[in-house]
């Protein structure tokens, strides 16, 4: 595996936010190569039959959550491209996501016959995660700016059956303005937003090399913006939830204590039961205090679960 | 340009679904992308909720990709998504291919095989259905788009 060589100014922010013990971990686990994590798609095939198939294949299947069986960890050792290259993956029967990436869809829980807005959707992990949960019913608009992402996006639906979603292309901020002109409201909203990735080093060690804060700021304005158009669109009692895959405090609690403090009675954030240990949202970042209910939000680290980072806020809106 | 099929062009489509392999109904919404490529959707969505849509912003693709029309015979060639949507529906112009086959198959290959069977057929390897082919003396012809095909056939057992 490549070493990663994060920039000494993310590792000096890493040491602000986590303790001495805590930040050696974080270092050792980010130098290790990520558990094979598939996630069965049960528009296809039923959990039980896929772990039948792959252990039939010579696989070491777990399943790490037992609410969760259709979340499985390959044990085996395997050839680099080997998960994407089986003829179950082929057919649609799994999809390769890491095991932190299912946590805002378990947040989000969507049921069945809701109408869904998934703002920034490509590749289409959480959307086909989505779906798989609605079985198919109600409705779920995929929308992506980027042409390129929306192919894959499209790919990965199609592989996994999902036929209740349309997908749009379109700016994030200017769709939900036309939302907003045609009084199109929803359900339940995700927001994955665009962000600085540190969460992914493990899997994507050029994201070390991209990383500055300065991108960092102009993202928390554009995460921000995001969340104060998809809250306008979300029906009474409707619910939102935020994620990044970063650890910076900039995108992640600034974010929601801006949502809290723009939307002052209409919001209500909600606390998250995840299958994972998490840690709580930071109150104090930088001279800068936040919102107390910032404790509410699940931060969840590589050292933790040996999973990328991330981090999940879920959001109802009262009036 | 999305064009969701009336009720008439649906039947038209069933139809020749029911003639060529045994379907008796279609759950959801057909739409055509262009002159071939159908889609099935569905999402709880209204028609007119649909157009609305498309008034505001740019919709890339509605549902999935079920099949297109082969333009010489006009008959159905379903993807395999196509084919395993309506497994439960599918009694006529099946071919069962055994492990070995369906390597190939999977692979983008035609198989060099005698079936009996001429044109359009949905091929099948035990419970998997594997997109469809097209059936000619000797072989049957590949349509498996190459982001779907193995890579390696040592992977797969």
């Amino acid at each position: 595996m490549k070493k990663i060589n994060p920039k000494p100014e993310f590792l000096e922010k890493m040491k602000k936010l986590l303790s001495q013990a805590d930040f050696e971990k974080y270092e050792r686990i980010i130098q290790e190569p990520l558990l094979n994590s598939i996630r069965c798609n049960t528009l296809k095939i039923s959990p039980e039959e896929l772990k039948k198939r792959l252990e039939e294949k010579g696989w070491k299947i777990s399943q790490p959550w037992k609410e969760h069986p259709e979340i499985m960890i390959v044990g085996n050792e395997l050839q680099p491209g080997e998960l994407g290259r089986s003829i179950e993956h082929l057919l649609g029967y799994y999809y390769i996501q890491e095991l932190a990436s299912m946590l805002s869809i378990i947040a989000l829980a969507p049921k069945q016959n809701e109408l869904i807005l998934d703002l920034c959707a490509s590749p289409g992990s959480k959307t086909t995660q989505m779906a798989s949960q609605m079985k198919n019913t109600g409705t779920i608009i995929a929308n992506d700016v980027n042409i390129k992402r929306i192919q894959i996006l499209a790919s990965n639906l199609e592989r996994c059956g999902v036929t209740n979603t349309i997908i749009t292309r379109d700016d994030g901020i200017r769709l939900c303005e036309k939302f907003k002109l045609q009084d199109l409201k929803f359900d339940k909203i995700l927001l994955d937003a665009p962000c600085s990735g540190e969460g992914t080093m493990r899997s994507s060690p050029k994201t070390c090399l991209m990383w500055n804060q300065n991108t960092i700021k102009s993202l928390s304005k554009l995460q921000k913006k995001l969340f104060k158009n998809t809250f306008d669109i979300l029906k009474p009692n409707g619910e939102i939830v935020y994620s990044t895959c970063t650890h910076a405090p900039e995108e992640n609690e600034e974010v929601v204590d801006f949502a809290l403090k723009e939307f002052k009675d209409k919001i209500k954030i909600e606390k998250i039961n995840l299958p994972v240990k998490c840690r709580e949202g930071i109150t104090r970042w930088n001279n800068e205090e936040y919102d107390e209910r910032v404790k509410f939000c699940a931060r969840i680290y590589p050292q933790d679960n040996n999973s990328e980072g991330f981090f999940v806020a879920k959001f109802k809106k009262i009036k | 340009m999305i064009h969701i099929l009336p009720n008439q062009e649906t039947q038209e489509i069933l139809s020749k679904l029911k003639e060529q392999f045994g379907i008796q109904k279609i759950a959801g919404k057909l739409i055509k992308i262009g002159k071939e490529r159908i889609f099935l959707f569905n999402g709880d969505f209204s028609d007119e909720q649909i157009k609305n849509l498309e008034k505001i912003t740019f919709i890339e693709k509605i549902g999935i990709y079920i099949g297109a029309i082969f333009p010489p015979t006009g008959e159905i060639r379903l993807s395999i998504e196509g084919t395993q949507i309506f497994k439960d529906q599918i009694t006529k112009n099946i071919f069962e291919i055994d492990n070995e086959q369906s390597k190939i198959w999977m692979q983008g290959e035609e198989l060099n095989i005698q079936t009996g069977l001429r044109g359009i057929i949905a091929i099948k390897y035990k419970d998997n259905f594997l997109g469809c082919g097209k059936a000619s003396e000797n072989k049957i012809g590949n349509f498996i788009p190459k982001s779907r095909r193995l890579r390696s056939k040592n992977i797969i057992k």
